[in-house]
C-alpha cells in the first residue's frame, strides 16, 4: 500500500517555456535510465529477495524513485504548459506533439517509448544487487550529461538534487550486497544462488 | 565483517559522520558530508538559500501564500532529511545515533503537517482529520494546488 503526499520531494518552479529542454529532460521519465525504469525494476525484485533488510531498502528507494518521477514530469509539465505551435516546431517538439499535444507521456530523449526491456529481475541477489548499482551510475551520467547542456538554473537545481540521489543510493546498494554477502561463504559466493536454493541458504544461518 | 574479495563488488559501509542542516541538505541532495560529490559542471549553479521560496518571488504575494510557502518549505526540508535517514537506517539498522536524531525528526515533522492541515489543507489523506475547515460541506482532500504547478513551492 502507498500513501499519496501532494508535495513534491523537490520543488520545481520553471518560469520559461522551452520544448527543447522538456524534450531531454523527459528521458529521466521513460527513457531507458529513467526514474520510472528505476523504480520498477527496485519494486520487482524485492519480493524473492533472500535478506529482509534488502528487501526493505528496494521498497524504500524504490518509493523514492517515484517521487523523482514526479519531479521530471512536473518539468517536463511546467517546460512546455504554455507551449506555442510555433515554439513546437522550432524546438523540434512537434512530433510529440502530434502524438500527446502537450501530455506526459513516457518515452526517451530519443522518442522511444518506455519498456520493461530496460531493466532486470533476475531472481539472483548478487545479480540484481550489481545491476542496481549500475543502474544509479547510469542514471547519475545522464543527470551529467543534462546538467552539461542545460544552462537555465531553474531547471539545473532539480536535476543537481535528482543527481546527488543516485550518488546516495549507489551507497546504500552497496551496503545491501555486503549484507548479503555477508550471509554467503566468502570463499565461494557463487555456490549457489540464495534466491532460488533456500536450503542450502538457510543451511549456511 | 565484511572485506574485500576478488570477483565480486566491494563497497566499505558508511561511518556515522557530519551532517549538514536541514536547508543545506536540501540544496546539496544529502544529509551527510561523506556522501556530497558534486559535478564540476553544476557547481556554478547559485543555489539560494531556500531553494523553495527565495525571497526576491515574493512580491506580490498575500500573506496566506507566503505564510503557506514558509510551512511548505519547512516540511519538505524536514521530509527529506527524514528520507534520506531512513535509507541510512535501512543499512544501519542498530545505529543508535541516527535513531534518536530519526525520532526527534519524525515527531517534529507530524507536527508541522498537522499544522499544515489546520492552516491551509491536507498533504496526506492521514491528516485528513486535522483539517477545521468546512469539511462537513466539502470534503477537503481536494482543496489546495496540485504540487507539478509550481504554485504552492
Amino acid at each position: 500500500m502507498w500513501i499519496y503526499e501532494k508535495r513534491l520531494q523537490y520543488p520545481v518552479k520553471i518560469t520559461k517555456t522551452c520544448p527543447k529542454t522538456a524534450q531531454l529532460i523527459i528521458s529521466q521519465y521513460g527513457g531507458p535510465d529513467g526514474e520510472l525504469s528505476a523504480s520498477m525494476r527496485y519494486l520487482s525484485q524485492r519480493y524473492t529477495m533472500p535478506v529482509k533488510e534488502v528487501g526493505g531498502l528496494l521498497t524504500d528507494i524504490g518509493t523514492e524513485e517515484l517521487a523523482h518521477m514526479e519531479i521530471i514530469c512536473a518539468m517536463v509539465y511546467q517546460l512546455t504548459k504554455n507551449l506555442t505551435i510555433e515554439q513546437a516546431k522550432e524546438a523540434g517538439f512537434d512530433a510529440y506533439y502530434i502524438d500527446h499535444t502537450t501530455a506526459l507521456w513516457p518515452q526517451a530523449a530519443s522518442s522511444l517509448p518506455f519498456t520493461a526491456i530496460e531493466f532486470q529481475s533476475k531472481g539472483d541477489a548478487i545479480t540484481d544487487l550489481t545491476e542496481d548499482l549500475a543502474a544509479e551510475q547510469k542514471a547519475r551520467t545522464v543527470y551529467d550529461n543534462l546538467l552539461r547542456m542545460i544552462p537555465d538554473p531553474e531547471v539545473q537545481e532539480p536535476l543537481k538534487f535528482l543527481r546527488s540521489r543516485e550518488v546516495v543510493h549507489f551507497q546504500r546498494f552497496g551496503e545491501a550486497l555486503e549484507k548479503t554477502k555477508d550471509k554467503l561463504d566468502s570463499k565461494n559466493f557463487y555456490y549457489f544462488n540464495p534466491e532460488f536454493d533456500k536450503e542450502m541458504f538457510h543451511g549456511k544461518l | 565483517m565484511s572485506g574485500n574479495y576478488l570477483a565480486i563488488v566491494n563497497v566499505p559501509v558508511q561511518e556515522w559522520g557530519e551532517l549538514y542542516s536541514e536547508e543545506e541538505a536540501m540544496n546539496i541532495g544529502t544529509i551527510f558530508h561523506d556522501l556530497n560529490k558534486p559535478f564540476f559542471a553544476a557547481e556554478s549553479v547559485l543555489t539560494s538559500i531556500n531553494p523553495i521560496a527565495s525571497s526576491e518571488g515574493n512580491a506580490g504575494k498575500t500573506k496566506e501564500q507566503s505564510d503557506r510557502e514558509q510551512l511548505m518549505t519547512k516540511i519538505t526540508q524536514i521530509s527529506f532529511f527524514l528520507d534520506d535517514l531512513t535509507l541510512y537506517l535501512d543499512t544501519h539498522e542498530k545505529d543508535i545515533q541516527a535513531i534518536q536524531l530519526y525520532r526527534e525528526k519524525i515527531k517534529e515533522c507530524d507536527q508541522l503537517k498537522k499544522q499544515f492541515a489546520q492552516e491551509f489543507y491536507p498533504l496526506t489523506r492521514p491528516c485528513i482529520p486535522f483539517c477545521i475547515s468546512d469539511s462537513e460541506i466539502s470534503f477537503c482532500w481536494q482543496e489546495g494546488p496540485m504540487p507539478w504547478e509550481g504554485a504552492c513551492v
